[in-house]
């Protein structure tokens, strides 16, 4: 993906709030999270002339362009596979801005993931085509590998093995998103922080993994708006200049289930992104403040800090030691709360937050925080952005 | 407590204490016998059967399996007149009331060896036994019932000691289990696994599983193998591939355990595994006859089947029977925290039958399933000297033909039925002076432990210098 460094941004952000049971449809959700981003930026709806979607998102385009009143969509896109696809719709906005195929891009998830249906309940009566995707499921669905959660089960085990981690590692990463969720006013878990110990008393879900490993199904919706220098300039907010976005599938690449590479242990698309997005940005991980990695697994949260070059292979478990990773730490995460914390919005929450550290304004702000590493799915093709209070 | 059971604990308590007369073996440990144990038990140390390597052996001769000590005073009741209950006997007295009083029910729960000499053929072994204890009104799965617990000391024609065992176990009142009867049949069907899907890319896969055959796919050009397939082959873009059949046998590589949420089709614990095949490439698979916590990722595992659906057979694997040393482990080899190789034990009505006659246990709940439903039971059940055995077999196939045991302690929960298959594993938990090293072990069956105990074994001293040595 090649988006020019700097010369794009988001510069509105809106969400719903973020619950087990929204108590209205998906379609209000989408449009609520829309109209907010616009107010955000201070953008007459009926202006927007783009909207980048990715997959799994059942608020099409069309619908929500009917309930902003927008007369004229000249950009329309939906990249596909999920979770990975969120950084994603934001590089494909800024292509768009920077090329001249849209104004102003809308990017947005919403769902009732958790209340209308349990995402994470399996795909156990999905797939039952002869085609290709459908048949890539037969490799594991009739052993009873049915959820993401028991997907990444698969890695986390081979993982602990490689490389000496241990399920309180895992632990870590979740109590440092609780740890900052309990000090986000809009994380459904505010004001709930949890220990290690609690962590490792929470029960096996899919072993090695425990209850809180993993993120829990959200009701709620983000939305992003993306335009180009010359345009944020006549917005209310300071711009989150976009220095990179990258997308990324590796060789033998599968969803959530990549088990047939040499080694299982790394996460080759996270690194394939990771190359581009220093490559484009001129930067590199000495230069983020923060990042916003994809968690709705803890264990596949380890091998970014490695693929993005934080630290070597294998050594995840010792760079995320002693609150490095916390808010006044090397390198803090998730200051919402991320998905394990604030709420699983296949990632897109991660993204506003990323753009509220480079404004300024999060309620777990790092100080100086000018470049910020956000990252998509995990496991999954997927994609990223370096986000960054300095224009070009 | 009602009256009858106050009556019938007043009638217990003075057995407890006493001491019957001692009971002679009818017959010599025999060589048949014990080769008959060692076919049973797939028991392959020579020590036990082979004059030749026993003579120059670390006894000087044939010697009985130690995990036979009780086996030889063990009552006949087959193909004869139905033997009564010896009421000079303590605990055959306390059997008897317990029988009257309705807990006709009977499992063996402990069974605590321990070895002072070896025995050889021609011993005559005679026994003398103490009742040391009738618990009160216990409710366990099986039902309400007692524990008995005796001691028995066992001698040899001379006199002299050459072991003991503490033996316990439950009567109960058939019927009056907690799992069985008082709960509602679920005779739904049991919903299918979700079903795999296929187009003529794959079919010759599936084709191959229904003949019990594992195909890998294999580009003719380049020779390389693909798995899960694809239509071209990566590296060259030829599509024209056949196929070889997998050996069966890998190495697991990785594991996932799935708890929540659970689907009606499978059994749990389920275990899914990534198994490394002899071929070089990776398939996703259950992983059976072993738990969880018995896992080992490398571990080496070979294909087994399940027929899923009328029209799919799925590939399963399980670990395989690791081989008997053909050295013996000695002192310095062995250190805490060392695990055994697991070992699946199928368990066949064959086995719990041949098992239960090899070990002169005539207990009708071990060859009977008709008396053993009347009992209580689903089906018969393996008995406790079998258990013992094939964890005494599996311990020496791990130490080696020349390794001496001290003790075998076992305790028995989930029995073992025709159909299901027990995994043993365990570990070394202490090394001790003299060689003495002590393994924890348990075997797991599909209703969880069979079996869980501990053994003292001595290693024999290594090679002079061995210890020095680089």
């Amino acid at each position: 993906m090649w988006t020019p460094a700097r010369r794009t941004a988001i510069v509105g952000i809106g969400a719903t709030e973020f619950s087990k049971d929204s108590g209205r449809t998906p379609m209000q959700l989408a449009t609520e999270a829309c109209l907010a981003a616009c107010g955000d930026a201070g953008l007459d709806p009926t202006l927007v002339d783009g909207m980048s979607l990715f997959s799994m998102e059942r608020n099409y385009e069309i619908e929500v362009a009917r309930n902003l009143g927008i007369p004229r969509l000249r950009f329309f896109s939906m990249v596909n596979h999920g979770g990975g696809g969120g950084c994603a719709t934001v590089g494909m906005a800024a292509m768009a801005v920077h090329t001249g195929a849209a104004d102003y891009v809308l990017a947005y998830r919403a769902f009732n993931e958790r209340s209308w249906h349990r995402f994470g309940g399996g795909v156990q009566t999905h797939h039952q085509s002869p085609e290709a995707n459908d048949v890539s499921f037969s490799w594991t669905s009739p052993f009873g590998l049915l959820t993401p959660a028991q997907w990444a089960g698969m890695f986390a085990t081979r993982y602990m093995h490689q490389h000496g981690a241990t399920s309180e590692d895992f632990g870590r990463i979740a109590v440092v998103d609780r740890r900052h969720a309990a000090n986000n006013p809009a994380a459904f878990f505010h004001g709930r922080p949890i220990t290690l110990e609690e962590h490792q008393a929470s029960r096996i879900i899919s072993d090695p993994l425990r209850l809180l490993d993993c993120c829990q199904e959200s009701d709620g919706g983000v939305a992003l708006l993306i335009t180009s220098a010359e345009r944020a300039e006549g917005l209310d907010r300071e711009p989150a200049w976009i220095a990179a976005a990258a997308q990324g599938v590796a060789e033998d690449q599968w969803m959530m289930r990549s088990y047939y590479r040499d080694d299982i242990t790394g996460i080759p698309e996270m690194g394939l992104v990771a190359e581009q997005l220093w490559k484009s940005s001129g930067l590199g991980p000495a230069d983020m403040q923060a990042a916003m990695l994809y968690d709705h697994f803890t264990p596949l949260v380890l091998p970014q800090f490695e693929e993005f070059g934080f630290c070597a292979a294998g050594e995840a478990k010792d760079f995320i030691a002693d609150g490095n990773i916390e808010v006044g730490g090397g390198l803090p995460i998730n200051t919402n709360g991320g998905q394990l914390g604030e709420a699983y919005i296949h990632g897109m929450n991660g993204i506003a937050e990323g753009v509220r550290q480079v404004r300024g304004t999060s309620v777990n702000q790092v100080d100086g925080a000018v470049n910020v590493l956000v990252t998509s799915g995990s496991g999954v093709p997927t994609s990223g952005l370096v986000l960054s209070s300095e224009g070009g | 407590m009602s009256d009858v059971d106050a009556a019938l604990h007043t009638a217990l308590q003075p057995l407890v204490g006493g001491q019957g007369p001692v009971q002679v073996a009818t017959e010599p440990v025999g060589a048949s016998a014990v080769s008959a144990w060692c076919a049973v038990m797939s028991e392959a140390n020579p020590l036990f059967v082979d004059e030749a390597v026993a003579t120059s052996g670390p006894h000087g001769g044939i010697v009985a399996p130690p995990a036979t000590l009780n086996m030889w005073t063990m009552p006949v009741r087959i193909g004869g007149d139905s033997v009564g209950r010896d009421t000079d006997q303590p605990q055959q007295a306390a059997y008897q009331l317990l029988d009257d009083a309705g807990f006709t029910g009977v499992v063996a729960t402990n069974s605590d060896q321990a070895y002072e000499a070896h025995l050889r053929p021609g011993d005559i072994v005679s026994a003398r036994t103490t009742l040391v204890g009738v618990s009160p009104q216990k409710q366990t799965a099986l039902g309400i019932g007692h524990f008995v617990t005796t001691e028995v000391a066992y001698a040899n024609q001379h006199g002299d000691p050459v072991g003991t065992l503490t033996f316990r176990i439950f009567k109960f009142r058939p019927g009056t289990g907690r799992q069985r009867g008082d709960e509602p049949v679920d005779d739904s069907p049991r919903p299918e696994r979700p079903r795999p899907r296929w187009n003529q890319d794959q079919a010759w896969h599936w084709e191959g599983l229904r003949q019990h055959e594992l195909r890998i796919q294999r580009f003719t050009g380049s020779g390389r193998l693909v798995h899960p397939p694809v239509v071209a082959d990566p590296t060259t873009h030829d599509m024209a591939y056949d196929w070889v059949v997998a050996s069966g046998r890998g190495s697991l590589y990785s594991w996932t355990a799935p708890e929540h949420p659970k689907v009606p089709a499978f059994d749990y614990p389920l275990v899914v595994g990534l198994v490394e095949l002899e071929e070089g490439v990776r398939v996703v698979s259950n992983i059976v006859g072993v738990r969880p916590d018995q896992l080992e990722i490398g571990m080496p595992l070979e294909v087994c089947w399940l027929d899923s659906h009328d029209d799919v057979t799925l590939h399963q694997f399980r670990p395989v029977r690791p081989d008997r040393r053909t050295d013996t482990l000695v002192r310095g080899d062995v250190s805490v925290g060392d695990r055994l190789p697991p070992c699946p034990i199928d368990v066949t009505t064959e086995l719990v039958m041949s098992g239960a006659l090899a070990t002169f246990d005539h207990q009708d709940v071990h060859h009977d399933s008709d008396a053993a439903r009347a009992k209580g039971l689903p089906d018969i059940i393996m008995n406790i000297l079998t258990s013992s055995g094939l964890a005494a077999r599996w311990l020496g196939d791990w130490a080696g033909d020349r390794m001496v045991f001290r003790n075998l302690r076992i305790g028995l929960g989930a029995s073992n039925h025709p159909g299901d298959t027990m995994t043993m594993t365990g570990s070394v938990t202490d090394v001790g002076e003299g060689g003495a090293v002590t393994v924890a072990f348990v075997g797991t069956n599909s209703l969880g432990n069979h079996i869980r105990g501990s053994a003292e074994l001595v290693l024999p001293e290594g090679p002079q210098g061995a210890e020095g040595s680089a």
